[in-house]
């Protein structure tokens, strides 16, 4: 199970609110690359990981990634704290405010509500955990686009850290690969699958 | 039941009780008996977790015995296992 800690893991403080930055940050939230995703993913697939090692790494990093979602949501709020309606439909945040108001929402930047299609969960070990490599990168490039958009420091200091944390879960996963891939066969890695099959 | 079963259900219950006082105080934040029996309830957790945690492992990470070699906390059976 789990417990809350009333901190967030690397701090958020945005002196100006900014809706237009809302708009695209949103997708680290409920998109295709988002933390959300993310941390589902993690602790949906390790139930058929037969490693303990493993079953660590989808654990601890789908807690983390929980705590970059409650992140992600503070950046959100902050931007978006505070708003005039000029100001809303000056930044194009109209068509989000219609349905959510200052709420946080997790959806893709384009609009669409956030959906567990944005991950997999196929209980074979290699295809899960290459996924969870690709994962980690998308994310990263979804980051260092936002670092493109965002000349905001305040906003750019956290999503720097969240860009690093996506590198070293990469790192970890790798790791966890290989590991698995130790226990395979050698010769034809995919002749069973250790979440299933019998030896 | 074993008596790892036991310890854990020792810790369980405790925790529960706390999360339901938690829950009360959240909307009771001046109720002292409930502020009473959450500090209670932490006390007799505290005292379980310490034992289930000295013969059978962490809970959390932080659990982790300082003295150990090797980071426990990878070890199973993990929660959803069926021998767990």
């Amino acid at each position: 199970m789990w417990s809350y800690s009333k901190k967030l893991e690397y701090p958020v403080k945005i002196a100006n609110p900014n809706p237009a930055l809302a708009k695209v940050i949103v997708s680290q939230l409920g998109g295709p690359h988002g933390e959300l995703g993310a941390s589902m993913r993690y602790l949906s697939q390790r139930y058929s990981m037969p490693y303990d090692e493993v079953k660590a790494i989808l654990t601890d990093i789908g807690t983390e990634e929980l705590a970059h979602l409650e992140m992600v949501s503070a950046i959100l709020h902050q931007l978006t704290r505070n708003m005039s309606i000029d100001e809303i439909k000056k930044a194009g945040y109209d068509t989000y405010f219609v349905d959510h108001t200052a709420g946080v929402y997790p959806q893709f930047a384009s609009g669409t509500p956030f959906s567990a299609e944005t991950f997999a969960s196929t209980g074979d070990v290699i295809a899960d955990l290459n996924e969870d490599l690709a994962a980690e990168q998308k994310a990263r490039l979804s980051y260092d686009n936002l670092l493109r958009l965002i000349d905001d420091n305040d906003v750019r200091d956290p999503i720097k850290f969240l860009r690093e944390r996506e590198i070293v879960h990469y790192q970890r996963f790798g790791e966890g690969l290989r590991k698995v891939l130790d226990h395979l066969d050698s010769k034809n890695f995919y002749a069973f699958n250790p979440a299933f099959d019998k030896k | 039941m074993n008596n790892k079963e036991k310890a854990l259900n020792l810790v369980r219950m405790y925790n529960f009780a706390m999360i339901e006082a938690n829950l009360f105080l959240d909307s009771h934040p001046k109720d002292q008996q409930a502020l009473e029996y959450f500090q209670r309830m932490k006390k007799m957790h505290e005292k379980a977790v310490r034992e289930y945690t000295e013969k059978y492992g962490p809970l959390t990470a932080s659990d982790v015995d300082a003295s150990a070699k090797t980071w426990e906390w990878v070890k199973g059976p993990w929660p959803w296992e069926v021998d767990a």
